[in-house]
């Protein structure tokens, strides 16, 4: 019984195991993970992100679909601080809205297709006559590359927004089973589920108080990379032109929209990708400060 | 061990088969009809129905998909309808230039993160440590076209280092080789973060472990552990990764041909998918789904190689 | 050491020297966005068709840079008969095809029957109302129309009317355009891979090119057309030098290469090329003259030209550049300019009111404007400025952008109410034949403009004896059509060639927007 009360509850949030009360009272995941700052930062930059993608509408200084021919491409300066973009759009202002849309896709489809993806991950592991199922339409899933799936996607329902969605939450479906039937796996081999067995735990505790949970720091780190990633894919199909359509503020279709301007107005291609990258860099940061946080063997 | 392998291979057939079925019906779906885009924008709506009726498109959807599985099992994938071609010479001329693009990427990106991941983890909250995983996270964190475009903004145009024009020959020539440098830099460059973190993360992982525990106190030279059972045990997560991520790297793989005008499959796949060039789209999914059941099978196969345990098995 | 020093530079030298002497082929690298689905001059009306005919084949007659004076091409004369039915060609001898085959006035003949007799034949209209072509010798050709058609040597300069090997299509078959192309052309099509590059390789002993080049025999061994289809790459590939000649440069880039010191830039003095947004005028909501007008008042086309177009374009207020033949000097063009308070104050009036999210309604339905566009930089700005101008206006106009290669197909469908559109044109009387004869609805008469007045003055223009009654009728037709505001003309748009340090500076010809034409501008320094 020693190794589950090492194990098995050391991932659950303020349910510290008499274990580890006995030597000694570690702090909690939280105030853990509190002590990175690397981690405080990029999660404080993620809520301010988050913040001024909800008020976008009173933070921007502009109307984000007003455009002003005579004014485009005007360079970061006095007037426009980060300049104006191919329509002579303020960007800070379609950057704000254009924040809101991206992240309204990317926690839209992650949320869907991680806990979908969850779930087969862990039924997989769970019930062995399954697994075989589950993973091929895993396989299958992940035998077309996203790209065409959102292609694929796209020429049926037309591209935008929803198309994104729809692209990505498929996609990200089969990664995330396969990782959380990868966790699940290798927690099933461990000795704590066959004594939960023995001594007659209840299938549905073992499969979520005992398994779920034990791949919960897999899944959520995986997904908060995964969020990442999706970003990055979205802007990938905006670039093949799958994107929110105009005049919609989205973060790949405005670094799309740019990339003919490159190499003479880069601040229109510039700007949203290095904003696509700190926000996709501050998801991956966090991520590995959970890893580390919440995995117990991780912790020295 | 033989039998593992036939038993794989098995298990392959059924998700060939779903993936013909997938790749079938998704471009039945699609709005675009083949034949009035073959017919031309100048074809009266009488032509356009004889060449639905010549072409099987009237006939019912299961009839199809049977005519269209025999068709592929004889190898005849069809024809372009916009070049004409048979799409099986199309994607023949496409698959060597994307392999290539593929190999060159994953030849020096797997073992640079490998090498910068285990070094990471061994040195484990030094400044090493650290510069390497911000570079990996940063890596990783990076739109893809956009490194791609900064690389020709650079590399290629301003300091004009290398072309950046698609192939310009095979590998094994000087101009097939500066051809491919700056595609298989872009494509590699994103693979390089996640094979690091990832290797950190597995290394650590295994450094944690009992037998590595063990290993240490019973006085194992400490660079031994690392590579004996550390990397070892580590090269499992590692090998499922770069498997799971074929299908990352071939979406990497479309950007980065279309960016760098690279005649690969990925180009060809998404130009047919654009184009409504049904049967060349149907093709070009069906080679891009059997390479990735033929890489996940290799995984699979050296997962097995790798861990004793499922040798056994 | 200065003595091994200028050792070593002579050695360097000599080498170089020796490369040059043994690398003496000459090859050309051209840039183009895109690339056509076949390359057969009768089936395919697309430029990238046109930049590969005019190059791997011949016209009987060829076109001047000015766009105006007809010039010899496969043929050395030609006499019209008085009644202007009956053409008759003297063509030149010891012309060869690619294959060795001789060009003969029998190939002539053949190449426009089979256009004509093709089912997927395109722009049929362009050969004139065909009665007989008789091949009378070896080389005379009998061009005999059924009525006068006074453009039809204009219309035999287009690609159309490249001369092809007969025996090579009826071998080929479905293939013929995409295994092989065989003209008479200064250049051969040695290899085509789709989306890739077409590669064409000089055809030796080819001597007859247009008089209006200064070489009648290609200059240039090997001409390779790449597909870019990245605007940024193909700029910077300008810039680097790995593309030699292209057309396909975006605006913002010209300021910069007219400045660079090694790369010259080309205008083409005569280029008809016009931007225009084309209403489908059996749509319910812009069925109305008056809707039409208004949203032609939105739409500051001045705005357009200086800033997505870096003031290089023209804006357009008619559908032809006032420079074409036969353009209507007096025409009434005041539907097209900007006004936007008369165009919200005739929306008033033509019963749609102002909603409360901004956009018109009338009668429960919603002022949507759905608009079909190529994909392309250009083009999204464009369009994405248009919406602008309509959103002030109250006109919601919902932009659906598709590939090259699938617009056609759907633009054939006629779901929507404007399309956005490119064309090139030679002359008055080639756009309004193309774009307003009611047989040539939906396509390309995507307007579905269908009347008989039109028609009537159409056939009477064309077979008008003299270019003044021609002049004449066309400016009445003129004002017409522009009444009636089934187009938003946009921009009269430019043409501009780079040239690479490798090449003498090439001069951009306007003809069907491929500028470089025959390519027996293509010279090595």
């Amino acid at each position: 019984m020693s190794e589950i009360a090492e194990n098995a509850p050391a991932t659950a949030q303020g349910g510290a195991p008499a274990a580890q009360e006995l030597s000694g009272r570690p702090p909690s995941p939280f105030r853990r993970l509190l002590r990175d700052k690397v981690a405080v930062a990029a999660g404080i930059f993620l809520i301010l992100v988050v913040l001024a993608a909800i008020f976008a509408p009173f933070l921007a200084p502009a109307d984000p679909y007003d455009n002003n021919i005579r004014a485009r491409l005007k360079p970061p300066g006095d007037e426009y601080i980060l300049g104006t973009d191919t329509q002579g759009r303020d960007m800070v202002t379609r950057l704000l809205y254009g924040t809101r849309t991206t992240l309204l896709i990317g926690f839209t489809a992650v949320l869907l297709g991680g806990a979908i993806g969850a779930a087969m991950g862990i039924f997989a592991a769970f019930y062995r006559r399954l697994d075989n199922l589950l993973m091929r339409i895993v396989d299958i899933l992940l035998s077309f590359p996203s790209i065409l799936f959102g292609l694929a996607i796209a020429a049926v329902l037309g591209p935008g927004v929803d198309t994104l969605i729809a692209a990505l939450t498929i996609s990200s479906i089969p990664s995330v089973a396969r990782v959380t039937r990868g966790a699940a796996t290798v927690v099933m081999q461990q000795d704590f589920m066959e004594a939960g067995r023995a001594v007659g735990v209840r299938q549905t505790t073992l499969i979520w108080r005992y398994l779920a949970l034990n791949c919960l720091s897999t899944i959520l780190v995986f997904m908060t990379l995964q969020f990442g990633q999706m970003i990055l894919l979205g802007a990938a199909l905006s670039f093949l032109g799958l994107g929110a359509q105009p005049p919609t503020a989205e973060l790949g279709t405005m670094a799309a929209e740019g990339r003919g301007f490159l190499s003479f107005r880069p601040h229109v291609a510039t700007i949203p990708s290095v904003v696509i990258f700190m926000i996709v860099l501050a998801a991956n940061l966090l991520g590995d400060a959970m890893r580390d946080v919440l995995d117990p063997r991780m912790r020295q | 061990m033989g039998r593992h392998i036939v038993h794989r291979s098995l298990i392959s057939i059924p998700v060939l088969f779903g993936v013909l079925a997938i790749g079938f019906m998704l471009l039945q779906v699609i709005p675009t009809d083949p034949a009035t885009v073959l017919a031309g924008p100048t074809a009266s709506p009488q032509e356009i129905e004889s060449i639905r009726e010549s072409m099987g498109l009237n006939e019912p959807i299961v009839y199809q998909f049977l005519l269209y599985l025999s068709r592929v099992l004889q190898g005849d994938l069809g024809r372009s309808f916009i070049s004409n071609t048979p799409v099986a010479q199309e994607l023949g001329t496409a698959i060597g230039p994307t392999v290539e693009l593929m190999v060159a990427s994953l030849i020096w990106a797997v073992p640079l993160g490998i090498m910068l991941g285990t070094f990471a983890a061994t040195m484990r909250g030094s400044i090493v440590d650290r510069a390497v995983v911000a570079l990996s996270v940063a890596g990783v964190s990076m739109p893809i076209f956009w490194f791609g475009l900064i690389l020709i903004q650079y590399v290629g145009t301003e300091w004009n280092l290398l072309p950046y024009l698609g192939r310009a020959g095979p590998l094994w020539t000087v101009d097939g080789l500066r051809s491919i440098a700056l595609p298989a830099i872009t494509l590699g460059g994103i693979f390089v973060g996640p094979v690091a973190r990832m290797t950190r993360t597995a290394v650590l992982e295994v450094l944690g472990a009992d037998y590595v525990r063990t290993a240490r106190a019973k006085g194992v030279y400490e660079g031994r552990v690392v590579i004996r059972h550390a990397l070892r045990n580590a090269l499992i997560p590692i090998v499922t990764l770069v498997g799971l991520q074929v299908g990352f790297l071939l979406g990497g793989a479309v950007v980065t041909e279309t960016i760098f005008a690279w005649p690969g499959v990925g180009r060809l796949a998404v130009g047919a998918i654009i184009s409504s060039d049904f049967p060349l789209a149907q093709g070009a999914i069906l080679v891009l789904a059997i390479s990735f059941i033929v890489v996940n099978l290799i995984v699979d196969l050296t997962y097995a190689m790798l861990d004793p345990r499922i040798r056994k098995a | 050491m200065k003595n091994t020093a200028a050792t070593g530079i002579a050695a360097v030298l000599a080498a170089t020297l020796l490369a040059g002497a043994a690398q003496a082929e000459t090859t050309v690298v051209v840039a183009r966005q895109i690339d056509t689905d076949r390359y057969d001059p009768h089936i395919s009306t697309a430029r990238s068709t046109a930049e590969i005919m005019f190059m791997a084949g011949d016209t009987l007659v060829t076109l001047d840079y000015d766009m105006k004076t007809i010039r010899p091409g496969l043929a050395e004369s030609w006499t019209v008969s008085d009644d202007g039915k009956t053409y008759t060609f003297k063509l030149k001898q010891g012309v060869t095809f690619c294959s060795g085959k001789p060009f003969t006035a029998a190939d002539a003949k053949a190449s426009i029957d089979r256009w004509l007799a093709h089912p997927k034949g395109v722009t049929k209209g362009r050969a004139g109302p065909v009665d007989e072509l008789t091949a009378i010798d070896d080389h005379t050709l009998e061009y005999k129309l059924k009525d006068p058609y006074s453009e039809l040597l204009y219309q035999m300069t287009q690609h159309n009317h490249t001369i092809i090997n007969i025996d090579q299509v009826n071998e080929l078959g479905e293939d013929f355009g995409v295994k092989a192309f065989d003209g008479t052309g200064p250049f051969c099509l040695d290899s085509w891979e789709p989306r890739n590059q077409v590669v064409l390789v000089k055809h030796e002993g080819y001597s007859w090119g247009p008089p209006f080049y200064d070489n009648a025999a290609p200059q240039v061994d090997k001409v390779i057309w790449k597909v870019v289809p990245e605007e940024g790459t193909r700029v910077a590939s300008v810039k680097t030098n790995q593309v030699d000649v292209t057309q396909y440069i975006p605006y913002w880039a010209i300021p910069e290469f007219r400045a660079a010191p090694n790369i010259s830039v080309s205008q083409a003095e005569a280029y008809f090329w016009t931007q225009y947004v084309g209403f489908k005028i059996t749509r319910d909501n812009v069925s109305d003259e008056k809707v039409r007008v208004a949203l032609n008042l939105a739409v500051d086309q001045k705005a357009l030209a200086e800033s997505i177009y870096f003031g290089l374009a023209e804006p357009a207020y008619s559908y032809i550049s006032p420079k074409v033949l036969d353009f209507n000097e007096k025409l009434d063009t005041s539907n097209f300019q900007y006004d936007p308070d008369k165009a919200n104050a005739m929306l008033d009036e033509a019963g749609w009111k102002l909603g409360s999210d901004g956009i018109r309604e009338k009668d429960g339905k919603k002022l949507t404007l759905r608009t079909y566009g190529f994909a392309g930089t250009l083009n999204r700005d464009m369009l994405e400025a248009m919406q602008g101008d309509m959103r002030k206006v109250g006109a919601d106009m919902q932009i659906e952008m598709h590939d090259a290669t699938v617009i056609w197909g759907l633009l054939a469908k006629q779901d929507f109410d404007m399309y956005a559109m490119s064309y090139p044109y030679v002359s008055t009387g080639d756009a309004l034949n193309l774009y307003f004869r009611s047989e040539n609805r939906p396509t390309p008469n995507r307007m579905n403009w269908a009347d008989d007045q039109t028609d009537a003055w159409l056939a009477e223009a064309n077979s008008a004896l003299t270019d003044e009654a021609r002049a004449m009728t066309l400016a009445k037709l003129q004002t017409q059509v522009h009444d009636a505001a089934v187009w938003i003309p946009i921009v009269h748009e430019p043409l501009f060639i780079t040239t690479g340090p490798k090449l003498k500076p090439v001069r951009a010809h306007g003809i069907y927007g491929a500028g470089l034409y025959k390519g027996l501008g293509l010279a090595p320094k």
